[in-house]
């Protein structure tokens, strides 16, 4: 009596606390993730030595131009003529010819006709079920016999080279802003406010524009190092807006009228040397 | 041996595939890197400047020596309109750089960056053999260093206004993204003569106020005169001897005709949006409702039916719609129903009362005037009855009218006292006023259409 009122509490408080390890598992608060604001700690004579230069430096003749990425030591590359493959073929073991599926034995009921039940349906039925065929019995694995295989060099794998396409240098070569878990070098927000900031005091909304909903304008903007443009800015998409053209004539005229811009972070250039923004005055909306 | 020169054909057919797919790989590879690798994509910009452009308008060249001061008289014409909108600033003459002698060639982009413009508007002016006035232009991006627009018209020598004007929309509408209503008229009610013993006269003028010219003598009362929206036809509302009625005049023609002939008193009439229709306001003993005649087949049509007096009906620009003043909840407010009658949709609360309601060209604000507290105001409220605006308040400020594009408002203000009522324009942010000159006092102006 006793041990079954154990055995039913025992088990009553497995089961709360089971179900208090389920339902009690507190959902983790989701929070709104902000950018991160970089902040770095250097002493003043680690700024000195950033900033300082050396007297005794030749002359440069001209900047060189970076490059996109300084690779350390070039990874040699295995076969870059070699096919690229989605996937290694994967060819399984290749038994012998299957033993012939077993022919289907004519059946006992194939009788006259009339000998037939009235359930004709039923019947036919039945006699569409093929039975499969078993399967066929794989022969015992070929043992290896090293001492039987004359030419050794029929070992070879004389398949093509492949390399597999899912493999590459990086996995991902467009930089990110680092949303929450930026890792990458990347414009502070501060640094990011001051560029919008710039372009938006440059840019006059023409009337008809600033009125206009589902009207934006995306523009790509080149840098030169010292902050002008490089290229003409360009606009990269194209709506059918009928102020589409004066819309983005305007913000072409503002990227323009804003250069140089010349407080963006030189040391960061590879960031911001190419940007893409959009110019949407969804916030003008008249009253 | 067959099989072979099969085995070759079909090889070469897979390379030639190879080639394909290995080219149309290169063109993406050759793309798509420079796209996606190295760019950086930085939050949207959601708002910026809305302040008057800069633009620089020289005095147009003349082509001949025998010009005159046509050239120099459209390019002050243009940089009127252009300043009077308020959404440009013209550039003082004074402080060009480069001074424009030939139109054919580009300009100095780089002087006029200097003195911060960004439209720059170069002009000649050619008599021809035929007597016949030639007009080109040209506007310019400052910035860029492109044409953004050039055209060349031929008129005769009277008619150097209007070139103008057209010239003005077309800058206007090439810098803002919206049409201009530059090349439009006014047709108002003229006043003379003392407070007592007032001449009223409808007068029609360009929308700058030059070009005025009369359309009635003044021995009848005129009121409320609107212009149709699809023809240079005007219907007002006159009263000499007998009752008050509603005409229409043609302002090409000068022809003139009464609408309808109803037993009491028309007035408010307004045109629908393609011009076929009028809706007005006939009187039955103390109460009045709306009405819709067809202008060909002379069939009415009655809108509304109650003991209250509705009167100030206006179409919205699709026709489905009218907006209209009306007492029926005690004091004058405005309400919308559809343009086939039935139940109305009262859309302003406020305190005072509201009258006059015009709905916008671009449908998306109903002007109306409101009093209230001793003061008459100008507003605009959208036509659900949200986002209620004043734009200019005063002693006395009534009837609104939009211009054809919408975005300037004109009406007339009365300063009380001995004087009498003028006409002023205003745009929707309310910050642009302006006096519209007129030869005397003035009131009751209807903003045309766009002349074409």
């Amino acid at each position: 009596m006793i041990k079954s009122s154990v055995t039913i509490s025992t088990l009553g408080h497995a089961i709360l606390l089971a179900w208090g390890l389920v339902s009690f598992s507190a959902k983790p608060f989701d929070s709104a993730t902000a950018e991160s604001l970089p902040v770095d700690v250097i002493s003043s004579s680690e700024f000195s030595q950033m900033t300082a230069g050396v007297k005794t430096a030749p002359m440069a003749e001209a900047p060189k131009p970076l490059v996109e990425k300084v690779a350390p030591h070039p990874k040699p590359v295995k076969d870059t003529t070699a096919k690229i493959s989605e996937k290694p073929e994967i060819e399984a073991a290749k038994a012998d010819a299957p033993p012939p599926a077993p022919q289907v034995k004519p059946q006992p009921e194939q009788k006259p006709p009339e000998e037939k039940k009235p359930d004709e349906i039923a019947e036919a039925l039945k006699t569409e079920v093929v039975k499969p065929p078993p399967a066929p019995k794989k022969p015992p694995p070929p043992k290896l016999d090293m001492s039987k295989i004359e030419n050794k060099l029929a070992l070879l794998d004389k398949r093509e080279q492949r390399r597999s396409a899912a493999i590459g240098e990086t996995l991902n070569a467009t930089p990110t802003l680092g949303a929450a878990t930026g890792q990458s070098a990347t414009l502070s927000q501060n640094e990011i406010d001051a560029l919008r900031g710039r372009l938006r005091d440059c840019w006059d909304v023409p009337v008809g524009v600033a009125d206009a909903r589902d009207l934006f304008v995306v523009v790509r903007i080149q840098f030169k190092r010292g902050g002008d443009l490089d290229n003409e800015p360009i606009i990269t998409n194209r709506l059918s807006h009928p102020a589409f053209q004066v819309a983005a004539e305007s913000v072409l005229r503002a990227v323009r009228k804003c250069a140089p811009y010349t407080f963006m972070p030189a040391a960061k250039y590879d960031v911001w040397k190419d940007i893409e923004v959009k110019f949407d005055p969804r916030e003008m909306f008249r009253g | 041996m067959r099989d072979d020169h099969f085995s070759v054909q079909r090889s070469g057919f897979s390379r030639r595939g190879l080639l394909l797919g290995g080219m149309a790989a290169g063109v993406y590879a050759g793309l798509r890197p420079r796209d996606a690798m190295a760019q950086l994509r930085i939050p949207d910009i959601t708002s910026g400047n809305v302040q008057p452009i800069p633009v620089a308008i020289p005095d147009f060249l003349a082509g001949s020596p025998n010009e005159g001061d046509v050239p120099r008289n459209i390019s002050g014409i243009i940089t009127n309109n252009l300043r009077r909108s308020g959404l440009f600033i013209p550039i003082d003459q004074q402080a060009f750089i480069e001074k424009i002698a030939n139109f054919d060639n580009n300009p100095r982009f780089p002087d006029w960056r200097q003195i911060n413009a960004q439209g720059l508007v170069t002009g000649r002016v050619t008599r021809q053999q035929d007597g016949r006035l030639k007009v080109e232009f040209r506007l310019w991006d400052v910035f860029g260093g492109t044409q953004l627009h050039g055209q060349q018209f031929f008129t005769t020598p009277d008619y150097w206004r209007r070139i103008a004007h057209i010239i003005s929309d077309a800058i206007y509408e090439r810098l803002t993204g919206e049409k201009g209503y530059f090349d439009s008229r006014v047709v108002f009610v003229d006043e003379t003569g003392n407070k007592a013993q007032r001449i009223k006269r409808l007068a029609l003028m360009d929308q700058d106020g030059a070009n005025v010219r009369y359309l009635t003598r003044g021995q009848d009362l005129v009121l409320t005169p609107r212009f149709s929206p699809a023809t240079q036809e005007i219907t007002y509302m006159s009263y000499g001897q007998g009752d008050p009625r509603v005409y229409i005049l043609n302002t090409e023609t000068g022809q003139r005709e009464i609408v309808g002939n109803f037993p009491g008193m028309t007035f408010a009439p307004r045109f629908s949006p393609d011009g076929q229709r009028v809706v007005m306001s006939l009187q039955q003993g103390s109460n009045a409702n709306i009405f819709v005649m067809d202008l060909r087949s002379k069939a009415t049509t009655r809108l509304t039916d109650t003991p209250a007096i509705d009167t100030s009906p206006s179409f919205s620009p699709d026709g489905a719609r009218i907006c209209f003043e009306s007492d029926r909840g005690g004091k004058p407010q405005i309400y919308v129903m559809a343009a086939t009658g039935g139940p109305a949709q009262r859309i302003t609360f406020g305190e005072g009362t509201f009258s006059t309601p015009v709905w916008s060209p671009r449908g998306d604000a109903i002007a109306f005037t409101k009093q209230g507290g001793g003061k008459f105001a100008i507003g605009v409220i959208k036509p659900d009855g949200s986002g209620e605006r004043i734009l200019t308040e005063g002693f006395h400020n009534e009837g609104p009218t939009f211009a054809p594009n919408g975005r300037v408002l004109m009406f007339f203000r009365d300063p009380g006292g001995e004087g009498g009522p003028s006409l002023y324009s205003i745009d929707l942010t309310g910050r642009n006023e302006q006096r519209v000159q007129t030869p005397s006092y003035a009131s009751d102006p209807a903003w045309s259409p766009l002349l074409v």
